[in-house]
């Protein structure tokens, strides 16, 4: 019985979960036994989910990270019932994909069934492929209430997909920071780095780049790799970036390497 | 997986990019009568929304899906309803965004 008496501190110091074991940096060499460990959970459309790369069945990444545990959000256009497994098609707008959720106890298929055909809701699970099929395998199935969650869903995945392929610096398939280091830079970088958005396109980003004293007083302009590897920008969208403010007469190449800003030139 | 039959998410500005398309957007419903739905788009356009309307009553907000007749009315398959309050502006940006930089990630 409950005693009355019970120390919190107590109950969850030493032997239980640390924080410090959260932010464990995992074993690189370890690279199988790293899926296990390094857990992500990514918002994806049913779209993303059909170009992923993968190069076993068991590992699959997508712009540098593994991916783990995914959630989708879409209607349910068909439901199976084969206890204890029941299938569920949803379909996001971008695409269907089938989530099973297997059910052994009450509470499980309480959940199931309150899932009913037509509803949206909202899917937590393992990406699974078996012979080019890919599927999840849902261990969380529930209705949406509030559809603002669907918009939200939907922003999230575009902001992850561009977290991982620009905020973090760059290159895909080579995921160059763990899960947990994810985690802390994900809510700090979404703080900081928003503003990129707004207002601020690439063209403006590199034309004040450029604009800076030290690069206005030297007149051999600035190397493009200097200005990519500054700005965090792929080189594709930098050129494009300098071909537009070329046009517009904003900036110069003096070589076919170097640009410089027109202003005070 | 099946991604054939994409629903594009689209504002009534986007539309007459994708006239005879599936495409999906959301409605504030202003008059409902048998010439079909007469709705808000989220960037303030007027939309008609023609079909067979669904058996339950429409609230304030509505998302449908189906073809765009023309740049300004739709032929609904699905009606979903969205409820009393919900944020248009948010819905109206993904809008634009789902159809620019990150289209890749929809269609």
């Amino acid at each position: 019985m409950y005693s009355g008496e019970f120390d919190g501190a107590a109950a969850f110091a030493g032997g239980g979960f640390m924080p410090s074991q959260a932010t464990t940096v995992p074993d690189p060499s370890s690279s199988f036994s790293k899926n296990r460990n390094v857990r992500t959970l990514l918002p994806m459309t049913v779209k993303q989910l059909s170009e992923l790369s993968s190069n076993d069945e068991s590992s699959a990444s997508i712009d540098g990270a593994d991916v783990n545990t995914i959630t989708v959000v879409g209607i349910v256009c068909d439901m199976q019932d084969k206890e204890p497994q029941f299938i569920f098609l949803i379909d996001d707008g971008t695409g269907r994909i089938e989530c099973s959720r297997w059910a052994h106890e009450q509470m499980e298929f309480n959940e199931v069934n309150q899932i009913s055909k037509g509803m949206y809701v909202r899917v937590y699970g393992h990406l699974k492929a078996f012979q080019d099929k890919r599927s999840l395998n849902a261990y969380s199935l529930r209705p949406i209430i509030d559809f603002n969650e669907i918009t939200s869903h939907f922003v999230e995945c575009i902001y992850v997909q561009l977290y991982n392929t620009r905020l973090r610096g760059g290159s895909s398939n080579q995921p160059q920071m763990t899960n947990s280091n994810h985690l802390k830079e994900y809510n700090a970088i979404s703080s900081n780095h928003y503003s990129f958005d707004e207002g601020k396109s690439i063209d403006q980003m590199v034309l004040d780049f450029l604009r800076r004293p030290e690069f206005l007083a030297n007149n051999n302009g600035v190397h493009r790799n200097v200005i990519s590897q500054q700005l965090n920008l792929p080189m594709d969208k930098l050129m494009e970036a300098l071909e537009s403010l070329n046009e517009n007469s904003l900036v110069y190449s003096i070589d076919e390497f170097h640009y410089k800003s027109a202003v005070n030139a | 997986m099946d991604t054939s039959n994409p629903a594009v998410f689209v504002n009534g500005g986007l539309m007459r990019m994708y006239v005879g398309r599936r495409i999906r957007t959301v409605i504030q419903v202003i008059q409902s009568d048998g010439g079909g739905v007469t709705g808000k788009s989220t960037d303030g356009h007027q939309l008609v929304v023609k079909g067979p309307q669904p058996g339950f009553p429409l609230t304030t907000f509505v998302e449908v899906i189906g073809i765009a007749d023309t740049d300004r009315s739709i032929r609904a398959e699905i009606w979903n309803n969205f409820g009393n309050t919900f944020d248009t502006q948010s819905y109206n940006q993904l809008c634009q965004l789902a159809n620019g930089e990150f289209k890749h990630l929809f269609i």
